[in-house]
């Protein structure tokens, strides 16, 4: 089975351990990975901008890249749900990419999707002594169908203890370039889910987008909340964080 | 000079590409009016009396259960003498030959224009999955007193219960042959939530919804 | 309604800011959402009977002249005079006329949004006749200087019990009332007054059912039922759209529409009018008038976004909306707020001036989520984007950002090397701490976070490296 992984742009320059992480799942898992080195962006910040045409260019460049692998494989609800549900939207037009791209979006997953529907993986070597919390990030959830399966993997860390946080599905408010066009509502939405993280009284908010993260971390810490950590979940499973690994 | 309908109808069926009005479609509405078709609904019990007063319940309606046509005088005396206001109401035609003297009820036969405290009205029937009331405006049943007097009291035949709202249409147009001027559906007193998403009771109409069911 | 959307940044601003509507916007979110979660439980299947609205509504999307012929044809075999309106202003001249042609003097009026397009209340005034808000909310914004509303089911939901005391006595010359109890109590014996001499009663129309040509109307108050059974003439007001084949039909849209409105299985009244009264009846409108209007309508059924006509106007998808939840429904600045408003106002009142709207959103989902009749939100707000794009609307700065992140991003080993450089600088900036606390090209990140700097390589470098090490041992 050749899995490639889509380390995602975010990830790629501003957390890799994120991407090692991955890696080290997949590998767990006996997947062979193979990791395209001219990957760079899904497209999606132009997507989501109105910019079509720039979209378009790096989809096509993003199937080429891929579809000859049996899976892709992204540790990221949002590049995966890219993928997955708006590259066939972006070459409705085109019959030929469109089968290509149909094609690659069947076997598109987001992280722990596969780890759990796929290979089905028994045990991880993350442990975590603490409590977490679970947030979900909005394209993971609706539009990858993330829920159960984070958390069911979660409980196969030893030592974890999941302490769910109200309004888990709420928006944490990053929304891409939302963040920065509309960063006075983007913040107060940032806010609210903190404080959310805060009642839940849990050691880490642990999530499945690195955007989520890098909002959530950047909120948290202007509060003054030094220590709750922010995980991306596939760091904590593989024992890739402080806290070590087995 | 072109009217606002035509201009409007020309502009619609330009965005849906076609010129002119489309015989097709419009037969396939015919068909699709004729069949009446029905959605997903919840499923009902064989008991439809007891979901309609279970859901009745629900909507803040008070009750009553009564033997016979001529207990309903005695059963208005006693509702109003609960709630401690005069036995004084206006009502529809159907009920001006029960002996309300006999009970002590002064109920004036005829149209409320606001001033009465309590209307007694008829029901054409009502609907089980919601605990809703159907009346039928007309000469007999004049609408407003239903709705301006503090307290309704609405006089049911168990019979009449339907299950669903597509069922309580069907009945109308079983029995009458075509909508009346109003039909107008009441599950339970006036409310409003306008204030704070508090719900209040006795918004603009009665501040009470009491049923009289014959069996 | 006044046009604000172009100011829409500064408003929400302002919204933010507000404490007392934070609060008010607080309590009411945590009703709907949890009422509205009970009550989709009572339904054996709530995503067969979305599916079942959403083609109920599309149905007749797909042939609306035929549907509404059919609808005009039995609407007048019952008496109703049909007039149709294709701007806002020809709204309210109908109206102004109808009420000449009769003589009225006062109109008591049910919620319609659609009036709120047309500032319809405004032109009555100014025609020298008095006009009556009657549901609850309406009615308090109306006495305070026509506020415009800031939701569409729940007008005054910005406002709490203090504020509409205060406005109340102010209005009223009456004791201040501490209680909601108290204070409906007051609103209902001004409003009966209104509704016993009222000669003209205006409603919108929840749907138009073509095969019998009646308008159908749902309250939790009765004032819409008021208003059509004490007046004598009843003039309806309504979209184009809201047309819906049969009586079946819209008992299946209704299950839906309550329930994602405000939780509940039925509103207390719902009122089907069919014409005008008949021999012997003593109440009921000897005239009724259904206003079809247009009013950008039939340019949202030509363009992308036109599956944003199915809306049966439940306002889930604001009350359900982060972002609404957070600023509220005056920050859109126009009639219809939240999801379903950021899509139809441009088309209405024109994309320039509300440009900000669809931007106005992280796209969650959590609107298509919830919509009863499967409108996709996320996506018509990303058509509108696109539509900007290609009409150069969108900023110089935003333009060429994008151009140069594709420019680069198709181009492996310059991205490469210029990430590796930037991911060193981001590092530096964030010094000793990891964390950078101002970026001057992306202030709006950084006034209300911190931006965690990243570890300062790529994973691409680090990944080579590692794989070279690898061949190495």
């Amino acid at each position: 089975m050749k899995v490639g992984l889509l380390v995602t742009c975010l990830v790629d320059m501003m957390r890799p351990s994120i991407g090692f992480a991955a890696l080290k799942l997949l590998e767990t898992a006996g997947c062979g990975v193979l990791v395209p080195a001219s990957q760079t962006c899904c497209g999606q910040p132009g997507y989501n901008s109105g910019d079509r045409e720039g979209a378009r260019r790096l989809a096509a460049k993003l199937v080429e890249e891929f579809e000859a692998c049996d899976y892709l494989v992204a540790p990221s609800g949002s590049c995966s749900g890219m993928v997955k549900t708006h590259y066939p939207e972006l070459f409705a037009d085109d019959p030929s990419m469109l089968a290509r791209v149909a094609a690659l979006a069947a076997k598109t997953y987001e992280l722990t999707d596969f780890l759990v529907k796929v290979v089905k993986l028994e045990a991880v070597p993350g442990r975590f002594a603490g409590t977490v919390t679970y947030h979900d990030s909005c394209s993971g959830l609706r539009e990858m169908g993330v829920k159960a399966q984070p958390r069911a993997l979660l409980a196969k860390v030893p030592g974890i203890k999941l302490s769910e946080m109200n309004e888990a599905e709420t928006c944490c408010g990053f929304g891409g370039t939302f963040s920065i066009k509309f960063g006075d509502i983007s913040s107060r939405m940032a806010d609210k889910k903190c404080q959310n993280i805060e009642d839940s009284q849990a050691d880490a908010v642990v999530l499945g987008d690195l955007g989520c993260m890098l909002n959530i971390e950047g909120r948290l810490r202007r509060r003054g909340n030094e220590r709750t950590k922010v995980l991306h979940v596939a760091e904590l499973l593989a024992g890739e964080t402080d806290e070590g690994a087995s | 000079m072109s009217s606002a309908r035509d201009n409007i109808l020309a502009r619609v069926r330009a965005a849906l590409g076609r010129q002119a009005a489309d015989p097709a479609a419009r037969s396939a509405a015919q068909v699709h009016m004729a069949a009446h078709p029905i959605g997903p609904r919840p499923a009902l019990p064989e008991d439809l009396r007891a979901r309609f007063l279970e859901n009745a319940l629900k909507l803040e309606s008070s009750t009553d259960e009564l033997a016979t046509r001529k207990d309903i005088p005695v059963a208005v005396a006693r509702y109003l003498d609960r709630l401690g206001v005069d036995r004084r109401a206006a009502g529809w035609p159907e009920f001006a030959d029960l002996d309300w003297a006999a009970a002590g009820v002064d109920l004036a036969i005829r149209p409320t224009q606001g001033l009465d405290p309590v209307g007694v009205t008829g029901v054409y029937c009502a609907i089980a999955e919601t605990g809703t009331l159907v009346v039928l405006a007309g000469s007999e049943a004049p609408s407003a007193t239903l709705l301006l007097p503090d307290t309704h009291i609405a006089v049911l035949s168990a019979g009449r219960i339907v299950g669903s709202m597509e069922e309580a249409f069907a009945l109308i147009r079983r029995e009458r042959g075509q909508m009346p001027r109003a039909v107008n559906m009441i599950s339970g007193p006036s409310r409003t939530g306008d204030i704070e998403q508090t719900i209040v009771l006795g918004a603009h109409g009665p501040f009470r919804v009491h049923l009289l069911i014959l069996p | 309604m006044q046009i604000a959307t172009m100011y829409f940044k500064d408003r929400a601003q302002l919204k933010l800011q507000d404490e007392l509507l934070q609060y008010n916007l607080n309590k009411s979110k945590g009703k709907f959402v949890g009422k509205r979660a009970e009550a989709i439980r009572e339904l054996d299947d709530f995503e067969a009977t979305r599916d079942a609205a959403k083609s109920i509504r599309q149905r007749v999307l797909d042939n609306l002249d035929t549907w509404l012929e059919i609808f005009e044809e039995n609407a007048r075999a019952r008496g109703t005079t049909v007039l149709w309106a294709e701007t806002p202003d020809e709204v309210n001249r109908h109206v102004l006329d109808i009420a000449a042609r009769h003589g009225l003097k006062k109109a008591i009026k049910s919620k319609s949004m659609v009036s709120e397009e047309s500032a319809l209340d405004h032109a009555i005034e100014a025609a020298g006749m008095k006009v009556v808000e009657t549901d609850l909310g309406e009615y308090i914004l109306q006495i305070n200087d026509y506020e415009p509303p800031s939701h569409i089911i729940a007008p005054a939901l910005h406002k709490s019990k203090e504020e509409v005391s205060a406005l109340f006595a102010k209005v009223h010359g009456t004791a201040p009332k501490t209680g909601i109890q108290e204070l409906c109590a007051e609103a209902r014996a001004v409003l009966r007054e209104h509704y016993l001499t009222g000669d003209l009663g205006i409603t919108g129309a929840n749907f138009l059912i073509a095969e019998t040509g009646s308008v159908f109307l749902v309250t939790n108050e009765g004032n819409a039922t008021l208003c059509t059974t004490l007046p004598k003439v009843h003039v309806a007001i309504t979209g184009i759209e809201k047309v819906v084949p049969t009586l079946e039909e819209a008992s299946t849209l209704l299950r839906l529409l309550t329930r994602s409105a405000t939780g509940q299985s039925i509103t207390n009244y719902v009122d089907i009018l069919t014409g005008i009264k008949g021999a012997g009846e003593f109440h009921g409108a000897e005239h009724m008038y259904v206003i079809l209007v247009d009013s950008g309508r039939s340019k949202v059924l030509a363009s992308e976004v036109k599956e944003a006509l199915r809306c049966i106007r439940c306002g889930a998808c604001m009350n359900h909306c982060p972002v609404y939840q957070n600023i509220g429904g005056h920050s859109y600045g126009w009639v219809y707020p939240g999801p379903i408003g950021s899509v139809i106002t441009p088309m209405f009142i024109g994309q320039e001036v509300a440009a900000d709207l669809p931007n106005a959103s992280t796209l969650c989902g959590s609107c298509a989520s919830v919509c009863p009749v499967r409108i996709p939100l996320p996506e018509l707000l990303r058509k509108h984007r696109e539509t900007q794009v290609r009409l150069d609307l969108r900023p110089v700065g935003e333009r060429l950002g994008l151009r140069l992140w594709t420019w680069l991003a198709s181009r492996p080993a310059l991205y490469a090397w210029a990430t590796r450089l930037g991911v060193r600088v981001m590092k530096w900036l964030g010094g000793y701490e990891g964390r950078i606390h101002s970026l001057p090209l992306a202030s709006g990140w950084t006034n209300g976070r911190d931006l965690p700097a990243p570890a300062g390589k790529t994973f691409r470098e680090l990944y080579a490296a590692r794989r070279r090490a690898g061949r190495q041992t």
